[in-house]
């Protein structure tokens, strides 16, 4: 009985075994050709392939364009230098990302972001890393007595001052420390990151030789507010809010040439100017009305709009905290 | 009792069995590494495993979209790609003083993505020349349609009245128009994603989207009350239920700009259509999409929904006290 089991199990293994090892000649056969199963991934392949056949003939083609170009090798374009003060709340990064979109189309623009904060957060840090825009990126905190707090109504303290003015501050330190004519060269311009602009509005602010004007819309409580021309010149403001206001026009609404913050060391915003007179209060010592630049076809098309972002609601967010179930935090937003 | 056979015999029945595994483990690599050797020109070498491949798969398109779009610094969009499919993005809108504002920088966002066509739907009775002539200078590719919301299902004032869901009839208009174009059961590619013109879009968004087979989803920021709502994805890439507070038992709790529909499936269901009556409020997106998928076809994008990648922004409405009753400002100035 004993021999007769032995001999079954004996045959059960060889049988085994031969079908084991049939089953891996087949397999290294398998290896040999080319494999069919693995097709999940080969489209993938074949995509990639193709979309990098497409990138080499594009960048062919900007090549030869780009080659064609030379002989009339033109000035270099005054570069914009745009600061962007900005404040840690909710819409930031949703703020900061669409502006950078805008920037990516100006050519030779340089962003100066300088955050409310005693140092640089990774939020910002990393939008600006992945823009693909040419960049500063500063920090300068607000005082606590100068800082709007909670339930404050947004036109309680003037915003954005200390930001603005260490923007300044850096670009006068730069622009000492590479002297050359060229370096000059440029336009400042104060952006905040809540705005609306378009295209059009940078390439007529690149000509500007001291401090040029245009309207800005849906601000000061109307459609728009802007200067008003006669005869190429600015004459007054047409605006509903105090228009006995030396510059009385918005943040968005003027640029100045790099030259003349550069030989006006000293000027800044003064963050103790009355309601309004922020704009004022730096623009006094620079420039008269006389002297202003008109732009967007004398004053006449809105080429950037004042909007503001609505606080998103977190009722049930600040809900779910109380009972410590929040979202989680991990997910930047 | 032979020892010795007992451990042969192990032996023999183990040994097969760990090369099989071996060689057929080998095997998925080696299809690909064989393709890799005619990019291995290219100056990129792979042999990792099959898990770090995909990644670099996937970081090599993104390199790809990425090198693109910094060498384009004009306000163009990208060069038409044959390979990459068309997203065409649906956008309601209506005229209100900020409208300029937001299609601009809309726009600007757009103007950045690679083969996408933009249909424009106006609630108006006619096309306005305001969007008319935004369009034209965008040089994007793009649809302008209109279709008039009657006035009886229009929203009054500014309450949110949850029985007349916005934007909805010129949603649909936008659908008709992709099935009286393409054809019922056509099969073209394409993805088809709604934008309304005030929210927040990021360029990695686009691109996440366009690998949809049916439907799409991602988390999307500032709705429901919540900093996001997403959808719950299981280990095994699954979506199983909604992470949001207001009805998570909708049948799709989700959030407009939220999920990509593949232009197949809108072609293949013509009946599929926003519901306009009787809807609940929250349950619009639900009312199309029931109709085109069920939970388990969900493709869970952005990191298996772990990353924000659209922000449901609302605009302040501007306030417009000092143009009192007669208007201070020129009306002929278009904002």
């Amino acid at each position: 009985m004993a021999t007769r089991m032995k001999l079954k199990l004996k045959t059960v293994f060889v049988l085994y075994f031969m079908v084991s090892l049939m089953g891996l000649v087949y397999a290294l056969m398998q290896l040999g050709q080319r494999c069919d199963c693995a097709e999940h991934d080969m489209p993938k392949d074949r995509t990639i392939s193709r979309l990098r056949g497409e990138l080499h003939r594009f960048q062919e083609q900007i090549r030869k364009s780009e080659a064609t170009k030379q002989p009339q090798k033109q000035p270099a374009k005054p570069t914009i230098f745009v600061i962007t003060p900005t404040y840690a709340r909710l819409v930031q990064k949703a703020e900061l990302t669409r502006l950078s979109h805008t920037f990516l189309h100006v050519p030779q623009l340089h962003w100066i972001v300088v955050e409310d904060s005693p140092h640089k957060t990774p939020l910002v840090s990393d939008l600006l890393l992945k823009s693909g825009l040419t960049y500063t990126h500063l920090h300068m905190p607000t005082a606590k007595d100068r800082k709007l707090q909670e339930g404050d109504p947004s036109w309680l303290k003037p915003r954005g001052v200390e930001q603005r003015n260490e923007g300044l501050r850096w670009l006068r330190e730069d622009r000492r420390a590479q002297p050359g004519g060229d370096n000059q060269q440029g336009v400042v311009y104060f952006a905040d990151d809540d705005n609306t602009y378009s295209l059009q509005i940078f390439e007529e602010m690149r000509s500007t030789q001291r401090v040029s004007v245009w309207p800005v819309g849906l601000v000061g409580g109307m459609k728009y507010e802007r200067p008003v021309i006669e005869g190429g010149k600015v004459v007054r403001f047409h605006t509903g809010w105090r228009p006995s206001r030396p510059f009385p026009m918005d943040m968005a609404g003027f640029a100045l040439s790099l030259k003349l913050v550069l030989a006006n060391p000293e000027s800044c915003f003064d963050g103790d100017a009355p309601m309004g007179f922020l704009e004022s209060s730096f623009l006094q010592g620079l420039v008269t009305m006389d002297e202003l630049e008109p732009k967007a076809d004398n004053c006449s098309k809105v080429l950037v709009w004042h909007t503001r972002t609505e606080k998103p609601k977190m009722k049930r967010e600040e809900a779910l905290q109380a009972q410590g179930l929040g979202s989680d935090r991990a997910v930047e937003v | 009792m032979p020892k010795r056979r007992d451990i042969v015999a192990i032996v023999l029945i183990v040994l097969p069995w760990t090369l099989l595994i071996t060689v057929w483990h080998q095997s998925a690599i080696t299809p690909l590494l064989a393709t890799q050797k005619d990019d291995r020109r290219d100056g990129r070498s792979n042999s990792r495993n099959t898990f770090a491949l995909k990644e670099s798969c996937s970081l090599q398109n993104r390199d790809i979209v990425e090198v693109v779009r910094t060498e384009y610094v004009y306000s163009r969009p990208p060069p038409w790609s044959d390979v990459l499919p068309t997203i065409h993005v649906i956008t309601p809108t209506y005229s209100r003083p900020v409208q300029k504002a937001e299609l601009t920088r809309l726009t600007n966002t757009l103007l950045h993505v690679p083969n996408l066509h933009w249909l424009l739907v106006e609630d108006s009775q006619r096309r306005t020349t305001l969007v008319g002539r935004l369009l034209h200078e965008t040089g994007l590719n793009y649809t302008h349609l209109n279709v008039e919301t009657p006035r009886n299902y229009k929203v009054r004032g500014d309450t949110r009245d949850p029985r007349i869901p916005r934007g909805t009839i010129q949603r649909n208009l936008a659908l008709r128009w992709l099935r009286e174009t393409f054809g019922v059961n056509s099969s073209q590619s394409g993805i088809v994603y709604f934008a309304d013109d005030d929210n927040t879009y990021s360029l990695e968004l686009f691109e996440e989207m366009r690998s949809t087979k049916k439907v799409s989803v991602w988390p999307v920021a500032f709705v429901g009350g919540l900093r996001y709502e997403s959808p719950k994805v299981n280990t095994l890439g699954k979506v199983y239920g909604w992470k949001t507070v207001f009805d998570p038992h909708r049948p799709f709790a989700i959030d407009m700009a939220g999920f990509a529909v593949n232009l197949r499936l809108i072609l293949a269901k013509p009946q599929a259509y926003f519901k306009l009556r009787g809807v609940k409020g929250g349950y619009q997106e639900s009312s199309l999409l029931r109709e085109l998928v069920t939970l388990s076809d969900l493709e869970p994008k952005a990191a298996n929904c772990t990353k924000v990648l659209v922000w449901h922004t609302r605009t302040e409405k501007p306030v417009l006290i000092n143009e009192g009753k007669k208007g201070f400002t020129d009306s002929n100035v278009e904002i």
